[in-house]
């Protein structure tokens, strides 16, 4: 397995430029996700590493080789790549039966046929389809077509595994457990993995590193948790789920002791502490993000938190697994989740809570 | 918007790294020269097949004597076509092929809603016996109506005689009405093809919704089914009367013989029955009546721009079927009586032609055999036998070849040059075979000595893979908009080059394509006349070609043999089209 890097990647079609001068080092064995919604730039930075898009900027390296380098002139077309690529629609050759779907790049290769039979079976016994392999390929449902894509993707052991929204045509249910399936055994074979997907949920769950992309550029790259937790921007914050983001004021800024600093603000009607990654000068506006989960409901006037407000609330919707509840501040209508046990009357006067570590400011 | 970027450094790579592969590979990586030349080697062959013999059209039309003589330029030949004669045939050829359009449009539309809206019985069955005149060789059709409704000894004319008592003909196929009765018999076939499969894949969902709606049946077949037709009733409507524009065979049959004329059969007259050919005047009409079609092709192009034909969905869905209770019959009946006349009433005249000693007089003692041993023992015979088949298989495979290529490039690539290579394959489309042949008379003329075409069976092919290409670019383009690209990428990625992916992956998948137009394609040479009757010369006569002969000669009972034994040819090979070849297709 080898590592991927990305230097000062871009690409024009014509005036517009899809992907915008983006740096990349994928390490070896390492899961990484590319995220971001549709026309991000996301899938065609993944194209050019696969060598089907030449990139018109930069250069690309798949462990020590460059395999395009756009000042040079240099391309080495995607068959001369090693890699392995699971397709959105999964590509399944219908002329072919599963067997020869998996073979098709070690018959490429010219390999041996008691090799073939072998490493396919092997492949095939990794995504448990072994019983399949003399099914016509057409006659396979959504979720083995799926596996069969990541079978034919592994059995050559590629130096990179490229995924493009590999599940996104499942439904919701398989969808987790495919993509359950599919982290455990890229950690149990170590496999380099480059994803693709516009789905946070996925991402989050499946990454080492998740590369968030907007408009050609990356955003942030960091582990799930950091990147879900302390955003870089106001953007990033807003791209997962629907958090709580609260104009205010810097009024005082000192190191926490740990990696961060701690902040003082103030907004409209309210202030409190919350922590932010860099130092912030007094008198500075920020965005201070709250997610939904981390809100507490209490009573009017019960104050046991880091950050509180104090308004009535407007609206409680029942979803199952939590319930929303709207509650009207003078600075902004706060969305807190809440235990789907707990019940609240609609107009009832309250007092909405969070601890500081729940709460992260960025520069506006 | 500006974005910030705080650890940018951990994400760019600590060492750079090296340059890898070898000079051939970095020279070759793109495959550009190899590129070049082979498109220039694609343009070079459909420059010859298409823009040389256009190019010669209009030098022989501005050039005073026939091909390959000295001669002056001069306007003589447009000044000559500009007659008030002429008027009438354009109006004949414009009124003929109007007035063939609308009743076979009306039909096919019926035929189509029949066999695939409805719970008429046997429907699959019935659609390959409607569909099978398609495949008949229209000059067969031609004679066998030659002899069916022939005004003094036509089998019709005779049953009605002897029914009624009456002295006069019921029917007269030398007439205008003969000529679009037969053109009627090609173009319902034709267009039910064309359209029956925009019937079956109408989304039901839509017609449902009007119902739910309160609309009833026939309010919603008004206002929702044929108005999601209409894009594709607009086409049919266009390409069925270019196609009229362009029919020899009918006017040649039966409307030649009444003083009845078209451009077509007008352009062949003044090169073949006129003490002198009059190479220019057929060349300047040949000209002409291309700007007529390049005109209508425009005027198509106008009417459809933006009109979608996305009523297939691609969705699995089984349309709704009409119950028609007790009038199921009918329309069997009527499907039936359609397979009937076209081709039950053809094949048994040409079987009654070919056992009695003289064509007309149907007794005991006039039964004989002796026609059947005189085709066999005839060389000729046999030589046009063999060069159909030469023709065809040749023609079929390297037409259906050639769409292939053209169709990938212009589909598939984003290569420069794929516009041009499109277009010059998509000219012959406008030119009707006639028009195509006088062109190839005069390309074929005037090539250089040492390459001595003209006369051969060579002249023969050119011309019908010419005429094949515009049809075999649409089959291939077709099949391949059906294949996603992620097929042909994946197996890129996977280790294939480039000719290993066209080999075990486009090739493979689009093979059933292939088979159905190289099918097409050769039914489409087999029964191509308008061309080869210019081209052809001793020793490289078609089938086509020595039947027009035993015709012209009187010969009706030889020509009921052949022609036997070609409708035999046709139904084998449609019979193993349909069996082997969708048999494949559903396996996939």
């Amino acid at each position: 397995m080898a590592s991927v890097t990305l230097e000062n990647v871009s690409r024009m079609y014509g005036a517009v430029t899809a992907v915008d001068n983006v740096n990349l080092k994928i390490k070896s064995g390492e899961f990484v996700t590319l995220l971001g919604p549709s026309g991000c730039g996301k899938t065609t930075t993944l194209r050019m590493v696969a060598g089907l898009e030449k990139n018109t900027g930069g250069r690309i390296a798949i462990g020590d080789n460059v395999v395009s380098d756009s000042e040079k002139g240099y391309f080495v077309p995607s068959e001369r790549r090693r890699l392995g690529m699971v397709f959105q629609s999964y590509a399944i050759w219908p002329h072919m039966t599963v067997f020869d779907n998996v073979a098709y790049p070690l018959r490429i290769r010219r390999r041996p046929d008691k090799e073939i039979n072998d490493r396919v079976m092997n492949a095939l016994r990794l995504v448990e389809m072994e019983q399949y392999a003399e099914r016509p390929s057409p006659a396979l449902s959504g979720g083995q077509q799926q596996r069969v894509a990541i079978a034919r993707a592994l059995v050559f052991e590629p130096e990179v595994l490229l995924l493009d929204e590999p599940l996104s045509n499942l439904d919701a249910r398989l969808r987790t457990q495919m993509g359950d399936d599919f982290r455990a055994l890229q950690q149990r074979l170590k496999i380099t993995a480059l994803y693709v997907t516009h789905d946070q949920a996925e991402a989050m769950a499946l990454s080492d590193r998740v590369v968030v992309m907007h408009g050609g550029k990356i955003l942030q790259v960091g582990a799930p948790e950091e990147i879900y937790r302390r955003p870089e921007n106001r953007q990033v914050a807003a791209f997962f789920g629907t958090p709580n983001l609260l104009n205010a004021t810097v009024k005082d800024c000192r190191p926490n002791g740990g990696q961060y600093y701690k902040l003082s603000v103030e907004g409209q009607g309210w202030s409190g502490d919350c922590h932010a990654a860099t130092e912030m000068p007094k008198g500075a506006d920020v965005t201070v993000m709250v997610r939904p989960e981390n809100l507490h409901v209490r009573d009017a006037g019960q104050v046991n938190g880091d950050l509180s407000w104090a308004g009535e609330v407007s609206q409680a919707i029942f979803r199952g697994s939590h319930r929303s509840i709207m509650v009207k501040t003078p600075a902004q209508t706060l969305h807190v989740e809440a235990s789907s046990l707990s019940h609240v009357d609609i107009g009832r006067p309250v007092t909405v809570a969070a601890p500081v570590e729940a709460a992260w400011a960025v520069r506006n | 918007m500006t974005i910030i970027h705080n650890r940018p450094l951990d994400d760019i790579a600590e060492t750079a790294p090296t340059i890898a592969g070898n000079a051939f590979t970095r020279a070759f990586s793109g495959g550009s020269l190899w590129r070049l030349i082979g498109m220039l080697v694609l343009i070079l062959i459909l420059g010859f097949l298409t823009i040389y013999p256009l190019a010669m059209l209009l030098y022989g039309s501005l050039h005073s004597t026939p091909p390959g003589m000295a001669g002056e330029f001069n306007l003589n030949g447009y000044r000559s076509i500009m007659t008030t004669q002429n008027l009438i045939v354009l109006a004949n050829t414009i009124g003929i092929s109007l007035a063939k359009t609308i009743p076979s449009l009306t039909i096919a539309v019926f035929l189509a809603w029949i066999v695939a809206r409805t719970d008429t019985p046997f429907r699959g069955t019935l659609e390959v016996l409607i569909t099978l005149p398609f495949f008949i060789p229209p000059i067969l059709t031609a004679m066998a109506w030659g002899m069916l409704a022939n005004p003094q000894v036509g089998v019709i004319n005779m049953v009605w005689r002897w029914a009624t008592g009456a002295t006069d003909p019921l029917v007269n196929i030398y007439s205008y009405g003969g000529v679009i009765w037969h053109m009627c018999q090609y173009s319902i076939p034709f267009l039910f093809l064309f359209m029956v499969d925009a019937f079956r894949a109408m989304d039901p969902s839509l017609e449902e919704s009007s119902r739910m709606c309160g609309a009833s049946r026939w309010t919603t077949f008004r206002k929702i089914t044929l108005l999601l037709m209409l894009p594709v009733l607009t086409s049919s409507f266009m390409l069925s009367f270019i196609k009229g524009i362009e029919t020899f065979e009918s006017a040649l049959f039966f409307g030649l013989p009444a003083g009845i004329k078209v451009i077509t059969t007008d352009i062949y007259e003044s090169i073949n029955h006129r003490a002198t050919p009059d190479y220019q005047y057929a060349t300047s009409l040949s000209f002409a009546i291309m700007g007529l079609m390049f005109l209508l092709v425009i005027w198509q192009w106008w009417m459809l721009r933006g009109k979608s034909f996305q009523t297939v969905t691609g969705k699995g869905f089984r349309p709704s079927v009409m119950e028609l209770g007790p009038w199921r019959w009918v329309t069997f009946a009527f499907c039936v009586l359609f397979f009937f006349i076209t081709v039950v009433l053809p094949i048994g005249q040409l079987m009654l032609g070919s056992f009695f000693r003289f064509f007309g007089f149907y007794t005991y003692d006039m039964l004989t055999l002796e026609h059947y041993r005189a085709v066999f023992a005839n060389s000729e015979f046999w030589r046009a036998v063999r060069n159909t088949m030469v023709l065809g298989l040749l023609g079929a495979t390297a037409t259906m070849a050639l769409g292939a290529i053209v169709a990938y490039i212009s589909v598939r690539t984003r290569w420069r040059g794929r516009n041009l290579v499109d277009s010059m394959a998509w000219l012959p489309w406008m030119m009707p075979g006639m028009v195509l042949g006088v062109g190839f008379l005069w390309a074929f003329a005037m090539l250089p000595g040492p390459i001595p075409i003209y006369g051969t069976i060579w002249a023969l092919l050119l011309a019908y893979i010419a005429l094949g290409t515009p049809v075999s670019v649409r089959v291939m383009t077709g099949a391949y908009h059906q294949l996603s690209y992620d097929l042909e990428e994946c197996s890129r990625v996977h280790g294939a080059s480039w000719f290993q992916t066209m080999w075990r992956i486009m090739v493979a998948l689009a093979w059933p394509a292939f088979a159905v137009g190289w099918v097409l394609t050769f039914f489409g040479i087999m029964r191509e006349l308008s061309a080869s009757i210019l081209l052809y010369s001793v020793g490289s006569e078609t089938l086509a070609v020595v039947l027009m002969k035993l015709w012209a000669n009187g010969n009706a009972e030889q020509v009921s043999v052949i022609g036997l034994m070609m409708m035999l040819l046709v139904i084998v090979f449609r019979w193993v089209q349909l069996s082997f070849i969708k048999s494949r297709i559903s396996k996939l």
